[in-house]
């Protein structure tokens, strides 16, 4: 128990010092960062105070993340740190934690996308799709009156801001980890939208070109 | 914040600045409302809930970045003699950029919040000017 997370260690705020008045005790103890990679998943439970537990994971790859603007959450791959407020060591060192920015795999959305509204997302043109997709695309095809007008109602709200169709046709997409991996042992978040988006591309911009 | 609506459609519109009313009957300043500025602690645009003990005290010093100390006197009785003496405590509380004119010597009213900082708990609510006092002895 060398981490201690005491007060009396500090100075008053008039800036006398504080004498001693204990040792350290166990409810004041601190415990190692987890500094959790990318990586198959390995999560260690910690006992703590009170008998509860706290999930240290110690690298992960899956978390569930939302749109948004849409609404919907799925769960994703994580592929990639690309920025961290804090330390650029951590980004070098792939470490995930709460408020950095990964890239994640967007196939789970652009599926969902596709079968909500039956329009394309971020599809390259010239590019053959599966048969699966075609027939996910196309089922407006063969659609009852009912059907197609439910899916009318749907189109006129399935914009998708432009700086988000361009990530989707990679594939790949910005998100933020909104949750503390060291704590709860898992990484979700949420996908960059709007000025966030804008912000975060912008230092990515000026990291790439330094 | 990121409600399809709002993405598609504000291009550099309102700008949807957040702001709320803190309750209790305090007004949100104008500034705050209508400002540039980011403060997590400002009670109006942060995240930060006042709750708890509402006081006042008297601005003494401005020295520090988005935080100021004020000074609150009270009497304090003796029993033994029947008569009150003079007591004060300094007190560091937290000053938004939405209050843009205070200077020394003001009257301020501050609400309880949770730990801004070491010694910060309080955040400035409102902020009334005085007539042109300095550091005599006014009791609230």
């Amino acid at each position: 128990m060398g981490i201690s997370r005491d007060k009396w260690h500090k100075r008053r705020k008039t800036g006398g010092r504080m004498n001693q008045m204990r040792k350290k005790r166990k409810f004041e103890l601190g415990r190692p960062g987890s500094n959790t990679k990318l990586g198959p998943r390995r999560i260690h439970t910690v006992r703590t105070m009170g008998g509860n537990k706290k999930y240290r994971a110690l690298r992960l790859d899956t978390g569930n993340f939302s749109w948004g603007s849409e609404a919907i959450s799925r769960k994703t791959r994580m592929i990639d740190v690309m920025y961290n407020a804090s330390n650029n060591e951590l980004v070098r060192t792939k470490t995930l934690v709460k408020s950095c920015i990964v890239q994640i795999d967007a196939t789970p959305f652009r599926q969902w996308y596709e079968a909500h509204y039956a329009s394309p997302l971020g599809r390259k043109k010239g590019v053959k799709l599966t048969e699966a997709e075609e027939k996910v695309l196309n089922k407006m095809d063969n659609a009852s009156k009912k059907l197609k007008k439910k899916y009318e109602a749907r189109k006129k709200l399935a914009k998708v801001e432009p700086a988000l169709e361009e990530q989707f046709s990679a594939s790949r997409v910005l998100a933020k980890i909104s949750s503390r991996p060291g704590q709860c042992g898992r990484c979700d978040g949420y996908i960059l939208e709007g000025k966030e988006l804008e912000f975060y591309l912008r230092k990515l911009k000026t990291k790439k070109g330094k | 914040m990121n409600k399809k609506e709002n993405l598609l459609s504000t291009k550099g519109k309102k700008n949807l600045r957040h702001f709320k009313n803190v309750g209790l009957g305090f007004k949100t300043p104008r500034e705050a409302m209508e400002g540039h500025y980011i403060d997590k602690k400002c009670p109006f645009t942060g995240n930060i809930s006042i709750r708890g003990r509402i006081l006042t005290g008297t601005v003494i010093k401005m020295k520090m970045q988005r935080t100021i100390v004020i000074r609150r006197d009270y009497l304090h009785y003796v029993k033994k003699y029947n008569r009150f003496e003079k007591r004060h405590k300094n007190m560091s509380v937290h000053l938004s950029p939405c209050f843009r004119d205070v200077q020394l010597g003001d009257i301020v009213t501050v609400g309880e919040c949770r730990p801004l900082s070491k010694t910060v708990r309080y955040n400035t609510l409102k902020v009334m000017k005085s007539g042109g006092s300095k550091k005599s002895f006014s009791k609230f």
